[in-house]
């Protein structure tokens, strides 16, 4: 796992080495191994190493035979032992035995069609310099980040935006769209992100760079031929398809740990890592003080039965607030939830033991249908099929276990699911989730609301359905807008990618490979959402893998201490800066008065729902964001290391790399 | 307390629980919480949270209606019921 940067000139002016030292010091904790650079007159590649496969040998930019090819990447291509030995068979000459320079090889014999062969979570920069193009590409379902910019006619990219920025060249400033996506979705909806003139590369797509422009393509999209009936074929092809995810993803030089929530899932990836693995196993879980977070009972359940080492860090509200301003830093956006600060502490205790790969378990409530969220749609279509039943909306009392019982009942409560939107909309099912994050704008300064006042992200998000959406199922409609809208752009990269790389730790996600994911979207329905039962073929494949109790468990919704980590109930310190109204450095993107009420409510307990919960997370962490990147007032960052020694300096005209 | 006072501390709880971030918000006794956007699910829990810890009014599963919660002049109606009878039984109806 790496952090890789670039720039790409449509004018043979020369990349600095001091240009490229930059932007690779900002990304020096996704890749504390070693470093590398090739500066040429069009074209630079900068990149940190985290060294995971052939740590001897894998050093980057790495090049082709005769230096033609060079390539900067950042995650595991899992089948590269296979397409080795096919590219081998075709005539390509291996200098190494790392998955780099599979991709090299694979790119000189198949061009952009080697994207279709590549098993893995990835994202790269080719530069060809007999064509002078440079190809960036990222996975199918957006594990691993590419960000770009067009800056005065150049090609800026890299895996995180701070990169960009450290160029010198690309601006930070925000893009009140994005952000207001944020405060919808939960993330900007890639290529778009917070920051003006930055975007995302999707998921499963491509873009390359010739002659001053970008050309973009895709190279996979998702898709849902639901099958009528389950085949008797199925369960034994999930256990094929999970064993041989597995297997792949502890294709590692280093050994492999796992994260261990407590939930199906990780005791899933955690059971098959230790039967597989030639390395003892060990496991890392985060234990919350709050009882009604906390999942450490079924923990240990897992990690008694798979006899791992098992490490465990506690969490408290304090511990929260404390690491948040690193959070921000490295999500890149403002957050409505405090969920990614445990994943960053859990990465940190992580590498204390010397783990730089673990296995964890996202992926399978999308591919499953194992979020809460599943149910409430069923269950919504089930009652406004029959608006008269009144049997029928009692079943929502069943939802939701875990919050509090005081008004989880009754037709008031019922109500208010079957009132959330028309069966008809596209956005049917997320549309309650979309309007209680849409909360936070009720805190929007007026400057913002007039800026935003013609932009509507439901709208928009129903314009960019693809022209299958509509044939597909109810809710394989909601699973595919949960991986598009959270999946990628919020779990797997600010709770994801970016809290484990803080710490140069990578996670693999078995779940995630695409053959698994097209097994579930052939399943019918009523395999992963049975009744009111989630993950059925799951449960019933795990029976003897998985203990009982964790089996049978509903599904635990993962959060983390929100306002309690901020006020105590004063506000710490930092937070009662950030959200002064008299405060030179704020933001501008809400509205000081009602900040100050919302500040008074949290001061004095009265702030205890939902919505105000969002809103303080909302605004802490915007604010945070504003200053950190934006306005430049925050604190030195402090890990700005001078780069090591590079492993691989190149230049122009260095014709063979060795 | 009369209905007109419970009708009054509970719509000064609804602004102020509800509504501060809202302050051009017009909200009539009779509107519907929920179909205005005023109160969601999550909402419903808080204000039951309310009605007991102001009135002390314990809300019971059938009680959670439309009817008896629906709107402020609604709440006012079936606070003021409960407590005139000793909060023994629901001040009108609901399903069951």
């Amino acid at each position: 796992m790496c952090g890789l940067a670039g720039v790409a000139r449509h004018e043979p002016r020369g990349v600095s080495v001091e240009t490229l030292d930059r932007m690779a010091a900002v990304l020096r904790h996704r890749g504390p191994d070693g470093c590398g650079r090739y500066a040429g007159a069009r074209v630079g590649l900068a990149h940190v190493r985290l060294s995971i496969i052939d740590v001897a040998g894998g050093a980057q930019p790495l090049g082709n035979e005769d230096g033609s090819v060079l390539v900067v990447y950042n995650g595991e291509v899992y089948n590269y032992l296979e397409l080795q030995a096919e590219l081998a068979a075709a005539g390509h000459r291996f200098r190494t035995r790392s998955d780099t320079e599979v991709l090299v090889h694979a790119y000189e014999e198949w061009g952009t069609a080697m994207l279709d062969r590549l098993n893995g979570q990835f994202a790269f920069a080719i530069y060809d310099r007999r064509k002078e193009t440079v190809l960036l590409a990222r996975d199918r379902f957006g594990v691993r980040p590419l960000f770009y910019s067009v800056a005065h006619g150049d090609l800026f990219f890299a895996s995180e935006a701070k990169a960009l920025f450290a160029s010198g060249e690309v601006e930070a400033a925000p893009d009140p769209v994005g952000l207001d996506q944020v405060f919808t979705f939960w993330a900007a909806r890639p290529p778009r992100t917070v920051f003006r003139g930055v975007h995302a590369l999707e998921p499963g797509c491509f873009a390359v760079w010739r002659d001053g422009a970008l050309r973009h393509g895709r190279y996979y999209e998702l898709d849902y031929p639901e099958g009528r009936d389950e085949s008797p074929e199925a369960l034994p092809a999930l256990d094929r398809l999970l064993g041989s995810s597995v297997a792949l993803r502890l294709r590692s030089d280093v050994p492999v740990g796992g994260y261990l929530s407590g939930g199906l899932d990780s005791s899933i990836s955690c059971a098959l890592a230790a039967r597989e693995s030639p390395f003892a196993l060990r496991t890392f879980s985060v234990t919350f003080d709050d009882p009604r977070l906390d999942e450490r009972e079924f923990q240990l359940l897992v990690a008694g039965q798979l006899n791992s080492r098992h490490f465990v860090r506690a969490i408290g509200p304090g511990d929260v607030a404390a690491v948040f301003p690193n959070v921000v830093w490295h999500a890149e956006s403002p957050l409505v939830r405090t969920a990614p600060a445990p994943m960053y502490l859990l990465a940190r205790l992580t590498r204390e033991h010397d783990i730089k790969v673990v296995l964890t378990g996202e992926g399978s409530d999308e591919l499953f249908l194992g979020y809460d969220l599943f149910k409430e749609t069923a269950l919504r279509l089930f009652c406004l099929r029959q608006p008269q039943s009144r049997s029928r909306p009692r079943l929502f009392d069943r939802l939701y276990p875990y919050l509090d019982p005081r008004g989880r009942r009754g037709d008031f409560w019922r109500r208010s699911f079957l009132e959330a939107g028309p069966p008809d909309d596209p956005l049917f099912s997320h549309l309650p989730r979309f309007l209680l994050t849409s909360r936070i704008k009720d805190f929007y300064s007026a400057d913002l609301r007039a800026t935003l006042a013609d932009v509507d992200p439901l709208q928009e998000l129903r314009a960019a359905l693809p022209p299958r959406f509509a044939a597909w199922s109810p809710l394989n409609r909601a699973a595919y807008l949960e991986m598009v809208t959270l999946l990628s752009p919020y779990l797997l990269s600010a709770q994801g990618d970016r809290m484990s790389l803080a710490h140069g730790v990578e996670g693999r996600y078995p779940f995630l490979d695409h053959r698994l994911f097209e097994f579930s979207a052939r399943l019918p329905t009523q395999s992963k959402l049975r009744g009111l039962r989630e993950k059925a073929i799951l449960r019933r494949w795990a029976r003897h893998v998985v203990p009982p109790a964790v089996r049978q468990r509903p599904k635990q919704p993962y959060r983390a201490p929100d306002i309690p980590a901020f006020f105590s109930p004063e506000p710490v310190d930092y937070v009662r800066e950030l959200l002064d109204e008299r405060s030179p450095a704020r933001s501008g993107l809400f509205e000081p008065q009602t900040v100050a009420a919302l500040v008074q409510r949290c001061r004095t307990g009265a702030a205890t729902g939902f919505r105000e919960s969002q809103a303080v997370v909302a605004v802490v962490s915007a604010e945070l964001w504003y200053r950190q990147f934006i306005a430049n007032t925050a604190p030195s960052r402090g890990s700005l290391a001078p780069l090591p020694q590079p492993d691989v300096a190149l230049e122009d005209g260095v014709a063979a790399l060795s | 307390m009369d209905e007109s006072a419970i009708l009054t501390r509970t719509r000064t709880y609804v602004r102020d629980t509800f509504l501060y971030m809202r302050p051009g918000f017009a909200l009539g006794d009779r509107d519907r919480l929920l179909q205005r956007g005023v109160i969601d699910s999550m909402g419903v829990m808080e204000l039951i949270g309310f009605l007991k810890s102001e009135f002390g009014v314990v809300v019971a599963d059938e009680e959670i209606t439309e009817q008896n919660l629906g709107t402020l002049a609604d709440i006012a109606r079936y606070v003021a019921g409960k407590r005139g009878n000793g909060g023994r039984t629901g001040g009108g109806g609901g399903e069951g």
